[in-house]
């Protein structure tokens, strides 16, 4: 356990805090996102929004919206119906309709698409759209949803095209039911329930949340000879080239989709946004389109799923669980997205990473006329935590037992399986906890302070399938060609000192071009913690490629066997003579030259096993409370960033530290509301963020480094998982505080005044 | 984005009340514009002509006579918390002006737009209700001042006539013992209660009756009855208690996301007890 | 009415341009091609669109092009003196206090203000005066620091 990596000399470039790739682009403002960039001819397009939460389209008049000056086209859903495209997007069912076909879903849904040479003339025209509804029955509440008279919002399902890696959800599904997961194992649940020492019973809730990437959705399309080209801020560059391939009826070689730096992802961007609608509005007008939502449109667009938890969990009188039964039902907005995959990672990751001989869970994600929910940091996990760590404090306190040491009786070990058939677990989560309280300080001894802390494993990565490609140059200097974004993460600066690792050559002759489908190579997604273990091992295949491919060339050039040629940093050595890539390129070729290698991994060997690997969530924090106000502070926030190797420990400290403020901000202000059919609070003027005054007194990030991963050195993923115990933390540092649990986030404080008054009369 | 308008600069009052007579409810005074623009790009309001007063020399000054602090209506939040006049003579309102927003609405935004707009969480309506601040306006009729309680009128109301303009916010000041005090509680963008207290206080006792001042909370600052506090003990705990009472009996909370009624006036009275404590903490 | 001819010293360089009274000085700013001046909130709490306007940081989001006229405005892009960077760059960078960037141009001309009118602020002055910026990727604690580290390389360098 180390707050500072102290850097062996067993690697040279990889373990040390290189700076960043792109921090004299950032620092200087000359970086480019896709919502800076413009071409010639370029015309502006704004969407005209639904005014109805639920209802039938019953005509649209765009007559005097199309003679506004400067409009070019204004287009519906129809249009797109009409030209023979596929009108609907969606990566796990086909059912997101670019603009919307007869129907409307919920308040602020895309309806119609004014294209102008303007962003200000396009506008003003959108204004002059009149849209005609037929009001439908409105559902906003997911278990008003499931009532048997709720109105049915999907009563005829998309077709189904996700593939092994994204389809999880079950068929079949009744009403409004948009996905749904079961997991359980053991004997009679109900028997270890009569049997237990103690029940756990509670209802938890966790709010509904707006990611808040301060870069908007944007894209900017063209046709370029037929051949379809988009910049947008995509994290998933190949899954938004798959829907527009599908859209358009072209080949996945006709598509190109580019993400230059991404203004924050966190998952929000994950899967198609505005890509499909922007690319429609230039095929209609033959014109490059650029359309870039803003703060208020973007919540309206995506926006992550609130959650109800009915949990129940059994203990013997040591503190040991016999059972846990979670019955989740998550509010997932309008249309489908990614909710198949949230659900069953909720489902996945309530229980905690616990020896539970008798398990049942049952999550239920539900059709709402709300914003559609996706992806978004923590990805279910979060939502568990708030009933299954939250579970575990209250067990604790019930069976005065540390609640420390009652996780530390439960946890798994290293390379005990957890989840029956998947990967056994790769940390060592006792050491972990136990490093993590005694930077706590726990149980803590200052008066009025309170700690609360959490411990998570979270099955991510999502599907390894990644591929990268090295260039070495004649002068020996290196291109790193990968489909993964930046998104503020690292993954360029990672990358490349694994790159010059395996290579041996300095970091700074490393360049990385990537996140752009026509030029770099297959990346299946940028998200799920993923980039270090999983495109980071297909960057050391590529490497390893890229040596061999120099090996054959330097046998031919110098006329020696193989097994007389060694490799070195940057070069190779034969007959006792070292000669760089370079030399050995040019020696081949005759004049200038390159090689080229190339890696791909898959769900084999290493990553054979699903999950690919667990990212670590092991966070805790200490409180204070101001009793008249219910004001939360927080003291002191630590962070055990368990990643196997920390390739880059700085980079790794930034995801934790941002991790869990996000965290933060969902256990005490960040909550999107709605009011009625409407969002009360579209925009971050009244959906509060964290902010500087928020910063904890003290901040201690460490990690661990057991070298248990299966990314490259050992590396596992960060980025997700050092927020997923925020939320309960806070509420378990309450509980221990006033005497009364709450189960619900955020704890504003108002909500914390209330559980005050609770605990006095209580 | 902003829809189209045109901005006519007046280099004088006259000027900017002739403007105001010629394009009536088509025209917006307009300083700072951080209220005002962001309405128009809200979609809450919008206005064809903008009236600029910030080329009006006389509008930027701050000046003090022996005993009045008069703002000039053009002088920013920036420019008053740093103001050497406002430093001497009335220090606890340059520390308002330093809490309010943020440091970039400082920068442009003035006081005497903050309080034509009248948005009602805002903060510095209670100190100069509590000080007994007037606004100086000029029209067509000529010039006059109202006292804040008659030129706030309700939320994003207020007295101000067809053809006016605000030159100035002038401020009593107070004799040297008295002490002020001013306090809130926010965690959204604007305040969600504010509490100005001004006093005299002499061996712990009020000398005369404090006057204490809820803003922020209410669709406009109120004033609290405190008639009954004269020559009261300050550091009582039944005073303290007795004047929260007081303050939560003098407002009615909006409810809103940043909390409830209940929630509010309970802050009410705990922050016009921080008030109080406020002025005991402060040597005379 | 049509455009008013404004005439402004931006980044160091005097430029005279013909505006409409309505245009924003984030449109101007970015529609001269200096893209670095983000868009985020529109409505001055994010400070992502921090400019600054005679030496004041502005949201260049709710503030009319015209009050630039014959004021001196400086984006991110005017720190740099070449390739030299100004010592808040080279703080930012070597605290690592940005990750994906958006928020960074408008953290960093908000700083120099701030160094400006306070060249040895502790971490509470830092805080206070960059309240106004939000940061959703890196926790805050990283750009504290790179600002005070700034203002040790700014104190050293006089």
């Amino acid at each position: 356990m180390s707050a500072e990596h102290g850097g062996t000399t067993e690697h040279r470039v990889v373990g040390t805090s290189a700076r960043r790739a792109d921090g004299i682009a950032k620092v200087t403002g000359s970086a480019r996102y896709a919502v800076d960039l413009s071409v010639p001819g370029m015309a502006h397009a704004v969407v005209v929004r639904s005014t109805r939460a639920h209802a039938r389209i019953a005509g649209i008049e765009r007559d005097a919206a199309a003679a506004s000056p400067g409009v070019i086209r204004v287009l519906t859903g129809d249009d797109l119906l009409a030209a023979g495209l596929t009108p609907y997007y969606g990566h796990v069912v086909l059912d997101h309709p670019v603009l919307a076909i007869e129907r409307v879903r919920f308040h602020g849904e895309p309806v119609a698409l004014v294209i102008a040479e303007t962003k200000r003339e396009a506008a003003e025209a959108a204004e002059l759209v009149e849209v005609a509804y037929e009001e439908l029955p409105v559902v906003i509440d997911a278990h008003d949803a499931l009532k048997p008279d709720a109105p049915n919002l999907h009563e005829r399902r998309g077709e189904r095209v996700g593939d092994e890696g994204m389809d999880e959800g079950e068929g079949g599904l009744a009403t409004n039911i948009c996905a749904i997961a079961r997991v359980g194992w053991g004997g009679d649940i109900e028997d270890a329930f009569t049997k237990a020492h103690l029940v756990v019973e509670g209802e938890y809730r966790y709010p509904m949340l707006y990611g808040y990437a301060m870069e908007p959705y944007n894209a900017l399309a063209f046709f370029d000879q037929g051949d379809l080209v988009v910049y947008s801020s995509a994290q998933h560059v190949y899954m938004v080239r798959r829907d527009l391939a599908r859209m358009f009826h072209l080949p996945l070689a006709r598509v190109r989709v580019s993400a230059p730096y991404v203004g924050g992802g966190y998952g929000t961007k994950s899967y198609t946004k505005v890509e499909g609608m922007t690319a429609a509005a230039a095929f209609f007008t033959g014109r490059p389109v650029k359309l870039d939502l803003s703060v208020e449109e973007a919540i309206l667009t995506t926006r992550s799923a609130a959650a109800h938890i009915r949990a129940r969990s059994a203990f013997t009188k040591d503190g040991l669980l016999l059972a846990r039964d979670f019955d989740i039902v998550m509010n997932s907005g309008a249309y489908t997205d990614n909710t198949p995959l949230v659900n069953s990672k909720t489902a996945n990751r309530c229980f905690g990473p616990y020896r539970i001989p008798a398990l049942r869970v049952l999550a239920r994600s539900v059709f709402t006329n709300t914003v559609p929910s996706s992806s978004l940091r923590g990805f279910g996990a979060p939502q568990g935590n708030i009933a299954g760590e939250l579970q575990m404090d209250e067990a604790a306190a019930k069976l005065g037992i540390d609640p420390v040491e009652l996780r530390l009786r439960n946890l798994v070990g290293p390379g005990e399986e957890f989840m029956p058939g998947k990967r056994p677990l790769d940390a060592d989560l006792k050491d972990d906890l136990r490093c993590l309280s005694a930077a706590l300080e726990w149980p803590g001894a200052t008066a009025g302070h309170s700690i609360g802390l959490g411990v998570s494993a979270s099955d991510a990565g999502a599907y390894p399938t990644s591929t990268a490609a090295v260039r070495i140059h004649s002068d020996t200097s290196i291109t790193l060609f990968t489909g993964s974004t930046e998104l503020g993460q690292g993954s360029r600066t990672v990358l490349a000192q694994i790159v010059a690792e395996e290579l041996g050559v300095p970091l700074e002759s490393v360049s990385v071009i990537n996140g752009d489908t026509g030029v770099v190579t297959y990346e299946r997604t940028t998200g799920a913690s993923r980039t270090t273990t999983i495109t980071g091992r297909a960057v050391q295949e590529a490497c390893r490629d890229a040596r061999r491919r120099v090996r054959e060339l330097a046998v031919q050039a110098l006329s020696v066997a193989s097994g007389e040629i060694e490799d070195t940093a940057g070069g190779v050595r034969a007959k006792g003579k070292e000669l760089s890539y370079g030399e050995v390129i040019e020696k081949w070729f005759g004049a200038g030259g390159e090689v080229l290698g190339h890696g791909a991994v898959r769900r084999a060997e290493g990553f054979a096993k699903m999950p690919p690997f667990y990212e670590i969530g092991c966070s805790g924090l200490e409180l204070t409370v101001d009793r008249e106000t219910g004001q939360v502070h927080v003291t002191k926030l630590t962070t055990v960033g368990d990643v196997g190797f920390a390739i880059n420990p700085a980079l790794v400290h930034g995801q934790d530290a941002g991790a869990a403020m996000m965290g933060m901000g969902a256990a005490l202000h960040e909550e999107l509301v709605y009011d009625g059919e409407q969002l009360a609070n579209p925009n971050v003027v009244d959906y509060r963020v964290p902010r500087f005054s928020d910063i904890p007194d003290q901040l201690i990030h460490l990690l661990a480094e057991r070298r248990d991963g299966s990314g490259p050195y050992g590396a596992k993923g960060a980025g997700e998982g050092a927020g997923n115990t925020i939320g309960s933390s806070v509420a378990s540092a309450l509980g221990r505080l006033f005497g009364v649990f709450p189960h619900q986030l955020p704890m504003t404080p108002e909500r914390v005044w209330r559980l005050m008054r609770e605990a006095k009369r209580e | 984005m902003l829809r189209r308008f045109d901005v006519h600069r007046a280099t004088s009052v006259k000027e900017a009340v002739r403007l105001r007579q010629m394009l009536g409810e088509d025209a917006a005074v307009y300083a700072g514009g951080t209220e005002l623009l962001l309405a128009m790009k809200l979609g809450v309001a919008r206005w064809p002509h903008l009236i600029d007063v910030k080329p009006i020399a006389s509008l930027r000054e701050i000046t003090a006579t022996k005993d009045t602090l008069r703002i000039g209506a053009t002088a920013t939040h920036w420019d008053i918390e740093r103001d050497t006049v406002v430093a001497k003579t009335l220090p606890a309102f340059a520390r308002l002006e330093a809490s309010v927003a943020n440091v970039r609405v400082r920068a442009a935004g003035t006081l005497a737009g903050n309080l034509a707009f009248a948005e009602p969480h805002a903060d510095p309506p209670a100190l100069l209700l509590a000080l007994g601040g007037r606004v100086v306006l000029e029209g067509g009729a000529g010039s006059r001042s109202l006292p804040i309680a008659d030129f706030i009128t309700g939320m994003y109301q207020t007295a101000i006539a067809a053809d006016e303009i605000i030159v100035a916010i002038e401020v009593p000041l107070p004799a040297s013992d008295v002490r002020i005090a001013y306090v809130k509680f926010q965690i959204l963008e604007r305040p969600s209660v504010g509490v100005a207290a001004v006093a005299t206080v002499r061996d712990g006792r009020f000398v005369g009756a404090p006057t204490v001042v809820v803003g922020a909370v209410d669709e406009m600052a109120r004033a609290v009855p405190t008639a009954q506090f004269a020559g009261a003990d300050a550091r009582a705990a039944g005073t303290r208690d007795a004047i929260a009472e007081a303050a939560r009996g003098a407002v009615e909370p909006t409810a809103d996301l940043a909390g409830s009624v209940e929630y509010k006036r309970h802050l009410v009275g705990v922050f016009a007890q921080r008030a109080v404590d406020s002025l005991l903490a402060q040597a005379s | 009415m049509g455009k008013r001819e404004i005439e402004l010293r931006l980044n160091g360089v005097e430029r005279r341009l013909e505006v409409e009274d309505q245009v924003l000085l984030i449109e101007l700013v970015r529609g001269l091609g200096l893209v670095g001046t983000k868009l985020s909130c529109d409505t001055q709490v994010c400070g992502a669109c921090t400019v600054l306007l005679d030496g004041r940081p502005v949201s260049s989001c709710t503030t009319l092009a015209i009050e630039a006229d014959g004021k001196p405005v400086e984006t991110i892009e005017g720190l740099a003196d070449g390739t030299k960077l100004h010592p808040l760059q080279e703080a930012f960078i070597d605290r690592f206090a940005f990750q994906c960037g958006y928020c960074t141009p408008g953290m960093i001309v908000s700083a120099k203000a701030l160094l400006e009118a306070r060249p040895d602020p502790d971490a509470p002055a830092v805080r206070h005066w960059m309240e106004g910026n939000i940061c959703r990727c890196s926790g805050y604690q990283t750009i504290v620091d790179a600002v005070l580290d700034a203002a040790d390389r700014m104190r050293s360098a006089r």
